[in-house]
C-alpha cells in the first residue's frame, strides 16, 4: 500500500528529542542547589515503568516503553512536583498520572486530559500542604534556571515538532497579562515558569486541537486562564488548571475549526485507479 | 455552527500561496546520469492492455508490424491500439495488468529479428490541419494521456470544451522518476508544437508549462525555445519542487488560482505524443519510462513499447544487482506494488522502481497521537487523522462528514506520520464505504 517510503519522523524520536530539550535543566538543578530533583527524577522513573508494565499486563497491551514516552512523563512529572515532596505522594502522582490518566482513559492517543497535569492538580487538591510550586521555577528564581529552560525550548523549536506559534503566542499573553494585572513584579522564576509551561507543557499533541487555528486558540484560552485563574496570577498550578480546562474544550475546537477542503471543478485522482 | 466568516473570508492571494506539500529526496541523480533516450531490444512477447470503448481487430496468428493498429475505436469515446513490436498474435485473453486487476490483453510474440526501427512518413501540412480534424486523428492514432488516468486525449478534450488555458505538466515531485525531464530535455521543439497542436483542437488562447523550481536547465531551455519561436502565448510557470504540487489537481490549486474552470492539464509526454502522431503520423505505441530504483544495475529512462512486462523493462536496465523488496508502477509516494515482475508496461506507466529492504520497510504501527503533521501537509485541507480514526471505529459517516471523499489520496499524510499508520489504507476504506452508499444506507 502506497506510500512505500517513510519520513524519519517517530514517536520515539519525538520523546527523546523533548528529553535531549529538558537535560540542560537537569544539570542547571544539579548546579543551583537542585539537587534533590534527581531523587524525585528516580522516584519517578521507576515508579513509571513499573505502573506502565503493570498496565499493559492488566490490559494485556504492548507496553510503550520503547518509545520513551514513559520516561518522559515521568521526567517531566519530577519537575512539576516540588523537590521536598514525600516518596509516597510522588509514587501516588505517578500512579494517577500513568495508570489512571492515561492508560484507563485510552492509553497513548486516547486520553482528553493531559495524564499528567491532571495528577499535578490531583495532589494539589489531595496534598495542599505538602504541594507546594515546583523549588525550581518558584520564589525569586535564577538566571541560570531562566537559561535553562529558554535553551532546552530553543533545542525543542529546533526539532520543529509543534507549531512555533505555541510558546511565542502563551509568553506573549501572559507578560501582557502580568504587566497588565499582575502589578508589575516579574521575577525571574515566574519568566522560567512561563517558558517551561509555554515549551513543554503545551507540547503533548494528544490533548491539543487538531488544526493551527485550533492550537493557537487554545493556546490563547490557556494563557488567558493562567494568568487570571487564581488572584495571585501566573504560576505552574494555575496552567495546570488552564490547560485542564482548555482540555476540555479541544474536540469542541476540532469541530468548530473543521478545515474546509478544497474542491476542484475536476476532481481528480492521484493515484493509479483501482 | 461555524467559525466567523471574517475567519474564513478568501483573500485574493499570488498563485502558489497554498503551495502545501512535501520536499522529498529526488533520489534522480543515478537515472539521469544516462539521459539519451534508448529503446531495448524488442521482448520475446508483450500483453497489450485493450482500453475500455475498444475492441480487438485481429485474430490469433495473424502477423502485425509494428505500429500496426490491433483493436479499433467502438463508440466516440473510444480509442484504437497499435502494437509495439512486430510479430504474431497469439492470443486475446485475460491478463494481471499493473493496477491489480485483471483486463483484456493481446498478446503478441516477437516474430524474427527487426533490424531497424520503423520510420514514419511524416505528414505534410500538418500545421494547417484544421481543429476539427485534429480529435479523429488523435482518436485514430491511439493517443491517450500518460497520466495515470489514461483518458483517451480526444475525450478530454471534448471534456474540457471552452476551456481558455493548457497547462503542460513537466513536473515531476516523486523521487526516482525523471521520464518527463529526459522527454523535455531531448525534445524541447516538438513538445512546444505538441502543445500547439493541442491549444488548437481545443481553441484555447494561452498555453502554460509548469516545470520545477530545481530544474532550471529545462526552465531556460523552454524560454530559449519559446523566444526563437516568438510564441508570446506561451509562458513557463516555476513551481516549486514540493510533492504533491505536480498531480494535476494541486497544480491548479496552488498555481493557476482562478483557472480551475478553464484550464486543462496534459503531461508534457501526451503533447510530445500529439506531434508524433499528428506530424508523423505515428501511433501511440510506445512511451519513455524510468526503470530506476537502488536495485537496479543501470537506472535510465528508456522508450518501452506499451505491452512489454516490468521483467523485460528492468532487463533492458541490465537487471537487479539484489533482491528487491517491492517493484512499483509509480513512484514511491503514488504508485502502486507489483506482486509480479510479469504485468506489462501501460500508457500510464511512467516508472518502475525496484525497490530495497531499507527503503521500502514496514515499520511498526502505534496509535495516533493527533501530533497534526498529516493536517499540516495535507494538500487538499483536510484533517486525516480525523478521517483515518472515525474509519478505524468503522463510523463511516463521520468520516463523510470530516469530507473524506474530497481526499486526493497523495499519500503525504502516510509519509509524515510518526506513528506510521496505514492512513492511505483507512481512508481507501473509509472512501469505499462510503462510495458504496453504506454510509448513506
Amino acid at each position: 500500500m502506497s506510500p512505500h517510503i517513510r519520513s524519519l519522523d517517530s514517536l520515539a524520536r519525538r520523546s527523546w528529542g523533548q528529553l535531549i530539550a529538558l537535560a540542560p535543566l537537569f544539570v542547571i538543578a544539579c548546579f543551583t542547589g537542585h539537587a534533590e530533583i534527581l531523587r524525585i527524577l528516580l522516584i519517578c522513573l521507576v515508579s513509571a515503568v513499573a505502573f506502565e508494565f503493570l498496565a499493559a499486563k492488566l490490559f494485556q497491551k504492548k507496553e510503550s516503553l520503547r518509545n520513551g514516552e514513559t520516561v518522559l512523563a515521568a521526567t517531566l512529572f519530577s519537575l512539576l512536583v516540588p523537590s521536598r515532596c514525600s516518596s509516597e505522594i510522588v509514587i501516588l502522582g505517578v500512579f494517577m498520572a500513568v495508570f489512571v490518566a492515561k492508560e484507563l482513559f485510552g492509553g497513548t492517543g486516547g486520553y482528553l486530559l493531559h495524564p499528567l497535569l491532571l495528577a499535578r492538580v490531583f495532589l494539589q487538591l489531595c496534598f495542599p500542604r505538602s504541594m507546594s510550586e515546583p523549588m525550581l521555577l518558584a520564589g525569586e528564581g535564577s538566571v541560570w534556571t531562566l537559561l535553562g529552560v529558554g535553551f532546552g525550548g530553543i533545542l525543542f523549536l529546533k526539532q520543529k515538532r509543534g507549531y512555533w506559534e505555541t510558546p511565542v503566542l502563551f509568553m506573549s499573553v501572559c507578560f501582557v497579562c502580568e504587566a497588565l494585572f499582575g502589578g508589575g513584579e516579574m521575577p525571574l522564576a515566574f519568566f522560567s515558569a512561563v517558558l517551561f509551561t509555554a515549551f513543554f507543557l503545551l507540547a503533548d499533541p494528544v490533548t491539543l486541537p487538531l488544526t493551527r487555528k485550533g492550537t493557537s486558540l487554545f493556546v490563547l484560552g490557556a494563557a488567558l486562564f493562567s494568568s487570571r485563574l487564581s488572584p495571585e496570577g501566573f504560576s505552574i498550578h494555575s496552567a495546570c488548571c488552564a490547560i485542564l480546562l482548555m482540555n476540555l474544550s479541544t474536540p469542541w475546537l476540532d469541530v468548530w475549526l473543521k478545515p474546509a477542503p478544497y474542491q476542484p471543478e475536476h476532481p481528480l485522482k492521484a493515484t493509479y485507479p483501482a | 455552527m461555524g467559525p466567523p466568516k471574517s475567519l474564513l473570508k478568501k483573500r485574493n492571494k499570488k498563485p502558489g500561496w497554498k503551495a502545501i506539500g512535501i520536499r522529498l529526496e529526488r533520489k534522480k541523480d543515478a537515472s539521469l546520469l544516462n539521459w539519451n533516450l534508448k529503446r531495448p531490444y524488442p521482448p520475446e512477447k508483450i500483453h497489450i492492455p485493450i482500453p475500455p470503448g475498444a475492441g480487438p481487430c485481429v485474430q490469433p496468428g495473424e502477423v502485425v508490424q509494428t505500429g500496426q493498429k490491433i483493436a479499433e475505436p467502438q463508440g466516440p469515446e473510444g480509442v484504437s491500439l497499435h502494437t509495439g513490436i512486430s510479430g504474431t498474435v497469439e492470443k486475446v485473453a485475460v491478463f494481471q495488468s499493473a493496477v491489480g486487476t485483471e483486463g483484456r490483453m493481446i498478446e503478441i510474440r516477437k516474430h524474427g529479428e527487426p533490424k531497424t526501427l520503423p520510420s514514419w512518413e511524416g505528414r505534410k501540412g500538418w500545421a494547417e490541419i484544421p481543429a476539427e480534424e485534429l480529435p479523429r486523428i488523435f482518436q485514430h492514432s491511439g493517443l491517450v494521456t500518460t497520466d495515470p488516468q489514461m483518458e483517451p486525449v480526444h475525450t478530454k478534450l471534448k471534456r474540457h470544451a471552452g476551456a481558455r488555458t493548457i497547462i503542460i505538466n513537466g513536473c515531476e515531485p516523486e523521487p526516482y522518476i525523471t521520464c518527463e525531464q529526459v522527454l523535455i530535455l531531448s525534445h524541447p521543439m516538438e513538445i512546444l508544437k505538441g502543445a500547439e497542436l493541442l491549444k488548437k483542437a481545443l481553441g484555447a488562447e494561452k498555453i502554460f508549462f509548469a516545470i520545477e523550481n530545481c530544474n532550471l536547465e529545462m526552465i531556460e531551455l523552454l524560454k530559449s525555445k519559446i523566444y526563437l519561436l516568438k510564441w508570446e502565448h506561451v509562458e513557463v510557470r516555476v513551481v516549486p519542487a514540493l510533492y504533491p504540487q505536480g498531480l494535476e489537481s494541486t497544480l491548479l490549486q496552488a498555481w493557476f488560482p482562478g483557472e480551475e474552470k478553464s484550464a486543462v492539464v496534459f503531461p508534457s509526454s501526451t503533447a510530445f505524443a500529439v506531434y508524433e502522431a499528428v506530424a508523423q503520423q505515428k501511433p501511440f505505441y510506445e512511451r519513455v519510462v524510468t526503470v530506476g530504483g537502488e536495485c537496479v544495475v543501470e537506472p535510465r529512462s528508456l522508450w518501452l513499447p506499451i505491452g512489454i512486462s516490468f521483467h523485460d523493462a528492468i532487463h533492458a536496465c541490465k537487471g537487479v544487482m539484489r533482491e528487491p523488496q517491492k517493484i512499483l508502477m509509480g513512484g514511491p509516494m503514488a504508485g502502486r506494488a507489483q506482486m509480479t515482475a510479469g504485468v506489462p508496461v501501460m500508457a500510464g506507466t511512467n516508472a518502475i522502481l525496484a525497490l530495497p529492504k531499507e527503503v521500502a520497510k514496514e515499520e511498526r504501527e502505534e496509535p495516533c497521537i493527533r501530533c497534526n503533521v498529516c493536517a499540516d501537509h495535507c494538500p487538499v485541507s483536510l484533517s486525516p487523522a480525523m478521517i483515518t480514526l472515525a474509519a478505524e471505529q468503522k463510523e463511516f459517516m463521520v468520516a463523510e462528514e470530516w469530507n473524506v471523499k474530497e481526499c486526493i489520496e497523495c499519500g503525504n499524510c502516510a509519509y509524515g506520520c510518526p506513528s506510521k499508520r496505514p492512513m492511505l489504507e483507512l481512508i481507501r476504506f473509509a472512501r469505499s464505504f462510503s462510495r458504496a452508499g453504506v454510509v448513506r444506507g
